[in-house]
């Protein structure tokens, strides 16, 4: 008798355990969850427009098939639209232009003369939209392109996003010198926590110095090129009020690469968002924009920004 | 090495009013029970003082104990003046490892005194049969009661109430014995809330409520043989903490285990014991109920233990040994995440624990050699190696960048002591050297707020293995009415691991000051002495003294933080028929060594007086103990060396409690 009474209290606390086991009282986070749903990723490139033009395609691909406001890489195919076949185009150039509720036109940052991938087929570049397209401006893309001789010119309306990811914002800024600057962020278009290669491009407006002339586009007032040996100097901080202005170590400052991209190191010591705070110098050293942020633990104040920052989220 | 044996009670009957067996080194193998090769004291789970004591009550009671203090729960036991890091502690050779990244769940936390016999308290390298170790091992002893006993059933019930904390408790356990088949079972319940400190000012947030629970069956397989599963259950709620910004919601802990036990009749094979067991801890701690907090955070941890110890005791004639295999698995995991302010803004997640396996597996062997009748040799060793695995590296790269997610390392450790008894002197003389690995946190800690001296704590994945290089040494005198005995013991502790500002990064958490990160000093030293002694001034009357000094310094001379100042515990205790009286006193003389720079400073002598009563009665068949008393009889206002952010202790608080055995 005793023994079945301890053999049916055996039975009772094995389910107890097992119960106890098997349930914890809180759920882990799912840590790849966590860092998984805030960006939105762009992976593949995919036709974004395509344009039929006197017997040829020009297909533009980017990444998720969209233009956003940003760093855009492009990739541009031109085809025989008989053939299918890819066409022998050489000179391919690229200028997008805005044009805003007044009608002035602007552009942004952009490759001009398309770089030939003749591996890939495809010519390369990129452009830096300032802006999505609104009811206050528009986009247009000017190709042209020179086959067996003869040179082709196209243009077509395209549609800039917004940016939805926010890992790949930018900032336009006026430096010291009087110069217009723009950063967009390059990569990493997802951030882990931990240490993170961080690149961006940091292009100049070269001020045109004669009125415009000749048939649009006069290429004198569009131009733009990506500065050189400039350093960029980064302190990211966490602006959240809780947390106390909260920074993390080990970070690189971006130079540039021989890409002509700027790199350099950045680690996120936690999800949430983060500040990315710069300060650009030229060649010389001097410094054309940003201003050195506190580095004290200030908890319950939302910590100070750079005059030059760019704002992240993970 | 000599076993600074405080073996505290060996039998196995627990507090069961059984007639008391002896049966230490017990010859006849015919009847399944404990044996013990190193037993030396006989004690149940009571102090002097007091017979209803919290497992953290019994083990300061010991001469090498002393705690940090974080609050009136959970007290972190420093053995040999050193953190838990560098002990192990087991529970029956169990490796627990606690969820809390702040140390509020030592595994000492998790038993309650009426499912515990013993606690081996082993100092130095001679405790590394459980483990690579620095300081020692503790090891606490769950009750299991022997076969074939006279009386099927026994139990116990005890009851009290402390009046300064109102303090309820209820413990009953209750065994059952017949000659195939063993069960011990017991419950255990504990409320408390806020104390009143000497001032008589409440000290908020000091509350606990812990519930444990412990089952053991066995049975016996064959006349010598028997297989036994294990488990306890325990969960503490609503537990308040003082000294931290944090309370504990609720921790809970299974502890299960299965084992089988063989015995040998000849030879020189005596006990082969081997047990898989499976622990898992989970603790959630609150900030809620702080309305200074800034922000809120959400600071959960889990640890899950898989293992197998196997042992075996050997015995030729003047011969013994004890080998042992430990292996176990550990997953400990701790997440933060933070609530921003606005809390349409994204919450802040980052590991404070980013998945790390441990895993280690050892062999160790103890031998005794009694090579005349007046000297034996002890000596020993252990090989270990210990495995880590970070899964989520990346944020132990942060600060370490390009550090390996996994690193392996080879714990080697050597011990020997001779031991000398003349007459009524006996005398010894050891020595030790061992490595121990770094612990978790201080391997892969991330951020880990330390309220102590508030600074966020940074693992370092490439820590070299500390080394200790010891000497030990006693001397005692014994006779019928009087004892006295002195220990000493030293330690030169290379890449002693300590916290240091570090100029980069800057805190996660908004108390904190700064960030701090695990590096290796050169060395340390620590040197323990205790002074022992006791006399029986009538037939009735009992004295006991203790006097205790450390003092450790790091390699520039400097003061280590948490060693206790020169300290003394004396009592006395008389009985008179059925009555009993006991009377202590115990202080701490004033801490000029203390360390600035690791947050202490200085705190003043203190001396704490307490007093008791009991009566022991009998009816039909129980046989019962009232208690009364009081515990810091004057209200002195003190803090202790080691409590932290020099929370006041608790005043002057009268107990009772009464205990039915049967």
């Amino acid at each position: 008798m005793v023994k079945g009474m301890n053999m049916k209290t055996l039975k009772f606390y094995t389910i107890v355990l097992s119960l106890a086991v098997a349930s914890c009282t809180k759920d882990k986070t799912d840590y790849e969850a966590e860092i998984d749903t805030v960006v939105t990723e762009y992976d593949e490139f995919k036709e974004a427009v395509a344009i039929r033009s006197e017997g040829y395609d020009v297909s533009i691909e980017a990444l998720n098939g969209a233009f956003y406001k940003g760093y855009n890489e492009i990739r541009l195919k031109i085809t025989n639209s008989q053939t299918n076949e890819k066409a022998d185009a050489s000179a391919v150039t690229f200028l997008p232009i805005k044009t805003d509720a007044e009608g002035s036109k602007f552009s942004c940052p952009h490759l001009y003369d398309l770089v030939s991938r003749p591996d890939d087929s495809y010519f390369s570049g990129y452009s830096v939209f300032t802006d999505e397209s609104s009811t206050n401006g528009s986009w247009e893309l000017y190709i042209s392109f020179t086959i067996a001789g003869r040179t082709y010119a196209v243009k077509q309306n395209v549609s800039v996003q917004e940016q939805a990811n926010k890992n790949l914002n930018m900032t336009t800024f006026t430096g010291k010198d009087d110069e217009q600057y723009f950063i967009a962020l390059v990569s990493p278009q997802r951030p882990k926590v931990g240490e993170n290669e961080l690149v961006a491009g940091i292009y100049k407006f070269n001020k045109p110095i004669n009125p415009p002339s000749g048939d649009f586009p006069d290429l004198s007032q569009f131009s733009y090129t990506e500065v050189s040996g400039y350093t960029l100097q980064l302190d990211p901080r966490m602006p959240e009020p809780s947390m106390g202005n909260h920074s993390s170590p080990n970070n690189k400052d971006l130079t540039q690469q021989g890409d002509g991209l700027y790199h350099g190191l950045v680690n996120y010591t936690m999800t949430g968002n983060w500040t990315l705070n710069f300060i650009m110098l030229n060649q010389k050293g001097q410094i054309l924009k940003g201003t050195v942020v506190p580095d004290d633990f200030t908890p319950g104040v939302e910590g100070v920004k750079s005059e030059l920052h760019i704002d992240i989220l993970f | 090495m000599k076993k600074l044996c405080i073996t505290f009670f060996v039998l196995v009957l627990g507090m069961n009013a059984h007639a008391q067996h002896t049966h230490e080194q017990s010859d006849s193998t015919k009847r399944l029970e404990e044996v013990k090769i190193t037993a030396i004291a006989k004690r149940k789970i009571e102090t002097e003082l007091k017979m209803a004591v919290s497992v953290d009550e019994f083990l300061a009671s010991s001469d090498n104990i002393s705690f940090i203090k974080r609050g009136a729960y959970a007290w972190e036991p420093l053995l040999n003046n050193m953190s838990t890091e560098r002990s192990t502690i087991t529970i029956d050779g169990m490796h627990i490892f606690g969820a809390c990244t702040d140390k509020m769940d030592p595994v000492t936390s998790y038993v309650e005194s009426n499912n515990l016999s013993a606690i081996d308290i082993t100092s130095g390298q001679a405790g590394s049969l459980h483990g690579a170790t620095v300081a020692g091992s503790i090891d606490l002893k769950r009750k299991s009661t022997p076969f074939g006993l006279e009386k099927n059933w026994s139990g116990a019930y005890q009851t009290g109430f402390e009046f300064n904390n109102n303090q309820f408790f209820n413990l009953g356990n209750l065994s059952y014995s017949s000659d195939r088949f063993v069960a011990d079972g017991s419950m255990a319940l504990r409320k408390a809330g806020n104390y009143y400190d000497g001032n008589n000012d409440e000290v908020n947030h000091s509350q606990y409520n812990k519930f444990n629970t412990s089952l053991g069956l066995a049975y016996k397989t064959s006349p010598l043989s028997s297989v036994r599963v294990d488990a306890i259950y325990d969960r503490a709620k609503d537990v308040g903490f003082p000294a931290l910004p944090m309370d504990l919601w609720l921790s809970r802990a299974i502890i299960t285990s299965a084992s089988y036990k063989q015995l040998f009749e000849d030879g020189m094979w005596r006990v082969w014991d081997t047990k898989l067991y499976f622990n898992a801890v989970e603790h959630y701690m609150d900030d809620t109920k702080r309305p200074e907090n800034l922000v809120h955070m959400d600071m959960p941890g889990w640890s899950t233990t898989y293992g197998l110890v196997s042992r075996a005791n050997l015995k030729r004639g003047d011969y013994s040994a004890e080998i042992q295999l430990n292996a176990y698995d550990n997953l400990s995991i701790a997440e933060m995440t933070m609530y921003p302010q606005d809390r349409s803004n994204k919450t802040m997640f980052a590991y404070s624990w980013p998945w790390v396996t441990t895993r280690f597996a050892g062999l160790s062997v103890n031998n005794s050699w009694d090579f005349s009748a007046v000297s034996r040799l002890n000596f020993g060793g252990s090989l270990g190696w210990n495995y880590n695995y970070s899964k989520y590296v990346e944020f132990n790269r942060i600060f370490h960048p390009g550090t390996p997610r996994e690193k392996s390392r080879l714990l080697p450790g050597l011990h020997a002591s001779y031991q000398l008894n003349v007459h009524q002197f006996d005398f010894s003389v050891g020595t030790g050297y061992g490595h121990r690995a770094p612990s978790v946190s201080e391997g892969y800690g991330y951020y880990i707020y330390n309220s102590f001296d508030r600074y966020d704590y940074i693992g370092n994945p490439d820590l070299k293995n500390e080394i200790s290089y010891e000497a030990n040494a006693s001397a005692g005198f014994r006779n019928e009415r009087m004892g006295i005995e002195a220990k000493v013991n030293y330690f030169h502790i290379q890449n002693y691991i300590v916290g240091r500002i570090l100029s980069l990064g800057s805190p996660m958490n908004y108390q904190s000051v700064g960030v701090k990160g695990y590096t290796s000093l050169n060395h340390a030293r620590l040197f323990n002495v205790a002074l022992n002694a006791n006399y029986d001034m009538l037939q009735h009357l009992h004295w006991k003294g203790t006097l205790t000094y450390a003092r450790a310094t790091d390699d520039k001379n400097g003061n280590l933080p948490f060693i206790r100042p020169l300290s003394y515990q004396t009592s006395l205790h008389f009985m008179y028929g059925k009555f009993g009286i006991q009377t202590s006193l115990n202080g701490d003389f004033a801490q000029e060594n203390y360390s600035p720079e690791y947050g202490e400073d200085p705190t003043p002598a203190y001396m704490v007086w307490n007093i008791s009563a009991d009566y022991t009665f009998n009816f039909t068949n129980f046989k019962a103990v009232l208690q009364v008393g009081a515990e810091n009889l004057f209200n002195e206002y003190y803090s202790t060396y080691a409590d932290w952010g020099n929370i006041p202790r608790m005043g002057r608080n009268m107990f009772t409690s009464l205990k039915i055995n049967f």
